[in-house]
């Protein structure tokens, strides 16, 4: 049986043609012909763009160096051509496609020659998940892509970020927890569901354990921490309602935010003059909501989906392109087999211009909007990523809602988002060139 | 001062009726009209306008509807505040003003609102029960639960709070003392079977059995059974429903309840379930309709026996149309399913003064089907005789085919109209072999097509060794039967033969998925995912590939 040496083809089908006749050949009796490398595409020719992912994490959980292609075939990645690795992509249902010599050649030369890049991924990146020991999968939608993905991980929450060193991760997940301790103000609505007053009784628990006054300390303890973790070097993805209440939580150390349902005391009316924003990542300037019965933390989100009379329709959000030679590491964060996703709604859905920072890059944006969707920036040695909205297959997201079922969506582009932040602290550091 | 502010409310009081009077009635209809029309401005003016006018109920109910609708609740506080000293013990206005400050948020005025009605009529449960509901329509089950606590202190009673002690336990997700409390209700008022399916139907399956020992412990009411039947229904165990109901002493009352589970069961497709129902309802009360609907829920359910009863009982008591249209034809397909080929000819040869020629060989089919059941082909294809081409294209394949005239079979089987499992099993083994003739696979299939199963295994089995060409295909036919019939031994071991002496068959994929399946089912999970992995690896092109690495996830926890 002859296996087909890759060349660079125009056509999608003629790819997909390709990948069919690698799996054929597979299946024949006698071993396949080696080629020198497994290109594995990202474009539309890939068959499941999120196992893809875990394949290549998976190379590298192995000690197998791998490439990322930035630009290249929607950010493909190419990895050597080893049993093993061609074994674990048919079985996930990865298509890929075997590279000779002189093809690789060619890419290398087309690489060169145009806005890409490729960046040895090293090492596969120690990741910690924040999330509640008591939480379902489909509650987050980073767990969720990481299991799909079979990407492994470890779970960490309050006690582990107080009192273990967090340097032992290289990436560090949030999703939806408040860290300004209102329970993202859930109390207006939920407070006497079961589920509510369970987690309200675990965090106050968890708080007199570190002898902290109330949920709001704890968790702005916690926030710290975190800060912290970025400042030393950590790399901190977070999505939904973390992004804006980790900004509120580090900002506010020495004021008062938290409404009197979840401290016992009113917040401090001068709390908006008070903030610290030289210590939050991103944001500057924001304005707290003050109104206990009004479910918003402040004027961060520019979609407000829990406030009625405020909130703003979803449209679609565009990627920005980025010089791949120059700014690898944003460049990294937006490969993606579409630029214009749909959007979806988060309990912080997106992130108002005019309150971020001026050092922010924005990853992704909705024309023609107040607000942007993705951001990223450096903080002290280590870097962080704010994707806003909870599940970009499940634009609504209500509370109850029947969780995600990825093997539906193995194509999802904006699940690709999460995972080139999974990926990207495995790239081999380069200096900035801007 | 206040005493005088208070002489004024009472006179005002006595002075403005709380109903509309003659002069209000015309602004009250002009009210309604502008509300309904939603031209809510106008209704705003117009309701204010009947308000002065006398209406004063009818006058603030519509204003705060009108004002929901412009989530403008917050301008009836005011209103409120200015009307209630004046009619302090409207209790329909101060369920409003509740309401009204719940929906905006004021819960300590709300609660304040509630004291001051409490305390103004002491022995009164209508203020406990209408703050207690507007607390749990908010989601605040916990302070509703206060609430009834206090009723019972005060009251020494909360037997008039029932209701709302169901669901506010219901809200907190106490469920069996929710059911407790509905059973309660339903011992006298049985008619709220509906609103206790409504509340508990939630209910976690771990929470279940509670809730049926609570509705079904003895002395239950009927409210409390059928309420436990329908949520049976809704929980997906028609079974269990039907257990409850069937207890009972028929009745007029229990009868009216089987008849209203039987409906819904039908509607459900539990077909087993409804054919009891409606042969319970037809024994207690004979009725032809119930006997018919009983017979054709039967039938689907596959017991042709209670099918053929129900069609016999059901005959008499419906007029004679009915019986050539609608009992007939059921009776005849049971009779058929039976294999009770005879006594069928002679039922279509009595009804044909009725039928006409015509009827009689639109039942043709049916009556070849029920010589092939008693195993006589030959008599089969006499019955078919003279009967509508049509029909009797896709039946002269399938005689072929058990006559093991594969020739004819080939062609005639393409006609099918609907084609099932076993056309489709049928036509990929003709497609697959060049012979005309082979017994042996005709007898396999005229076993099948008499419902015997066990012999039709093993002939399917028996088959593969003459016909080489379609071993595969016959061996996988047999270890379907043997699936389908829970016979795991014989059944992995015909998958096996499959994928280990045939692997190069397009059946193989399928044998590797049952193996995996059938390894799984026993706790074998490597060795299901080796079966899996097998598929995906040998055979890259087969359909089956999104279900074995969705079954791959699901060993592996990521689904």
């Amino acid at each position: 049986m002859r296996l087909i040496c890759w060349m660079r083809r125009p056509q999608i089908t003629g790819r997909i043609l390709a990948a069919g006749l690698v799996f054929a050949a597979l299946a024949g009796t006698g071993a396949p012909a080696r080629a020198q490398h497994l290109l594995v595409p990202m474009d539309d020719a890939q068959s499941n763009h999120l196992k893809a992912y875990g394949v290549t994490f998976g190379a590298l959980t192995d000690g197998i160096r791998s490439e990322w292609l930035l630009n290249y075939r929607g950010g493909a990645f190419l990895l050597p051509d080893m049993p093993s690795l061609r074994r674990a992509a048919a079985l996930a249902g990865v298509a890929f496609e075997p590279v000779d010599g002189a093809a690789l050649a060619t890419i290398r030369k087309e690489i060169t020659d145009g806005n890409m890049d490729a960046v040895a991924l090293e090492k596969a990146p120690r990741i910690a998940v924040y999330t509640p020991p008591d939480a379902p999968p489909w509650d987050d939608a980073v767990t969720l892509a990481l299991n799909y993905a079979g990407i492994e991980y470890k779970k960490i929450w309050d006690d582990d970020v107080l009192d273990t060193d967090l340097s032992q991760f290289d990436w560090i997940h949030l999703h939806h927890e408040d860290f300004t301790g209102q329970q993202n103000k859930l109390f207006l609505g939920f407070r006497d569901a079961p589920w509510f007053i369970q987690a309200r009784d675990r965090d106050i628990a968890t708080a007199r354990k570190h002898d902290l006054s109330d949920i709001p300390s704890l968790k702005k303890a916690v926030a710290d921490r975190l800060r912290s973790f970025v400042e030393r070097g950590g790399f901190l993805f977070a999505m939904c309602g973390a992004t804006e209440t980790l900004e509120l939580a580090v900002g506010a150390r020495s004021v008062d935010i938290a409404g009197p349902f979840s401290d016992g005391t009113p917040m401090d009316p001068d709390a908006d003059n008070k903030m610290d924003w030289t210590r939050t990542f991103a944001m500057q300037g924001a304005h707290l909501e003050f109104a206990a019965g009004v479910n918003s933390m402040s004027d961060i989100d520019g979609h407000q989906v829990n406030v009625p009379s405020r909130r703003q329709p979803l449209g679609t959000f565009s990627l920005f392109g980025f010089s791949a030679k120059f700014d690898p590491v944003a460049t990294m964060l937006v490969q993606d087999h579409r630029n214009v996703i749909g959007d979806y709604y988060g309990v912080t859905t997106s992130f108002m211009r005019k309150v971020l920072k001026p050092g922010v890059t924005v990853l992704a944006h909705e024309e023609g909007a107040p607000w942007v969707k993705y951001v990223h920036g450096t903080y002290g040695q280590g870097s962080w990523t704010y994707l806003g909205g909870h599940d970009p297959e499940d634009p609504q997201h209500n509370i109850g809602a029947p969780p995600t079922d990825l093997a539906l969506h193995p194509n999802s582009p904006g699940y690709r988002l999460i995972l080139n932040n999974v990926l990207f602290p495995a790239a081999k550091k380069k200096p900035l060139k801007t | 001062m206040i005493r005088r502010r208070l002489l004024l409310a009472v006179a005002l009081a006595a002075a403005v009726p709380l109903t509309a009077q003659e002069p209000a009635g015309p602004l009250v209809s002009k009210a309604l009209e502008a509300e309904t029309a939603g031209r809510n401005r106008d209704a705003i003016a117009a309701w204010r306008a009947a308000l002065a006018a006398g209406a004063v109920v009818p006058g603030v109910l519509g204003l705060e509807r009108v004002f929901s609708i412009l989530a403008q609740e917050d301008s009836m506080i005011a209103l409120f505040d200015s009307i209630i000293p004046r009619h302090p013990k409207e209790w329909q206005l101060r369920s409003a003003q509740l309401r009204t400050l719940a929906t905006v948020g004021l819960d300590t005025r709300a609660a304040r609102a509630f004291t001051e009605w409490r305390d103004l009529t002491p022995a009164d449960v209508t203020p406990y029960r209408e703050y207690a509901r507007v607390l749990l329509f908010n989601g605040r089950a916990a302070q509703a639960d206060t609430v009834i606590r206090m009723a019972a202190d005060a009251l020494g009673t909360t037997r008039a709070l029932v209701l709302e002690v169901a669901q506010m336990r219901a809200a907190l997700g106490l469920w069996k003392e929710s059911a407790e409390a509905w059973r309660d209700m339903m011992a006298g008022e049985p008619y709220y079977e509906q609103a206790t399916v409504f509340s508990l139907g939630p209910a976690p399956a771990a929470a279940r059995d509670g809730i049926r020992e609570a509705l079904s412990r003895e002395p239950a009411s009927f409210g409390a059974l059928q309420s436990l039947s329908l949520l049976e229904l809704g929980w997906n165990a028609p079974r269990n429903g039907w257990t409850v109901l069937s207890k009972m002493s028929p009745s007029d009352t229990v009868v009216a309840i089987w008849k209203q589970f039987a409906d819904e069961a039908e509607r459900q497709r539990a077909w087993t379930t409804a054919r009891d129902a409606f042969t319970a309802i037809h024994a207690a009360r004979p009725d032809g309709e119930i006997a018919l609907r009983g017979a054709q829920a039967a039938l689907k359910a596959g017991d042709a026996p209670a099918a053929l009863l129900l069609a016999r009982s059901a005959s008499p008591l419906l007029p004679e149309p009915r019986r050539v249209l609608d009992v007939l034809p059921i009776e005849l397909e049971a009779l058929a399913r039976l294999g009770r080929a005879t006594e069928a000819e002679a039922v279509l040869a009595s009804a044909k003064p009725a039928i006409g020629e015509d009827g009689v060989r639109a039942q043709a089919r049916t009556i070849a089907w029920a010589w092939i059941r008693a195993g006589d082909v030959g008599k089969a294809r006499a019955a078919l005789a003279g009967a509508p081409l049509a029909a009797e294209d896709a039946v002269a394949g399938w005689l072929a085919l058990f006559d093991g005239d594969l020739a004819t079979a080939r062609t005639a089987l393409r006609n099918t109209e609907v084609p099932g499992q076993d056309v489709i099993s049928a036509l990929s083994l003709l497609g697959r072999t060049r012979l005309t003739r082979s017994e042996p696979i005709g007898q396999a299939f005229l076993a099948l097509a008499r419902g015997d199963s066990t012999n039709a295994s093993k002939r399917f089995e028996a088959a593969a060794v003459d016909v080489s060409e379609g071993a595969s295909l016959l061996l996988t036919i047999a270890a379907r039967i043997e699936t389908a019939r829970r016979s795991e031994e014989r059944a992995l071991m015909l998958w096996r033969r499959v994928a280990e002496e045939h692997k190069a068959s397009s059946e193989a994929p399928e044998a590797q998925l049952e193996w995996a399946r059938a390894l799984r089912r026993r706790g074998d999970v490597k060795g299901a995912r080796e079966h899996l992995e097998t598929l995906i690896i040998d055979y890259p092109g087969s359909a089956l590939l999104p279900q074995a690495r969705r079954e791959l996830d699901a060993l592996r926890g990521a689904v």
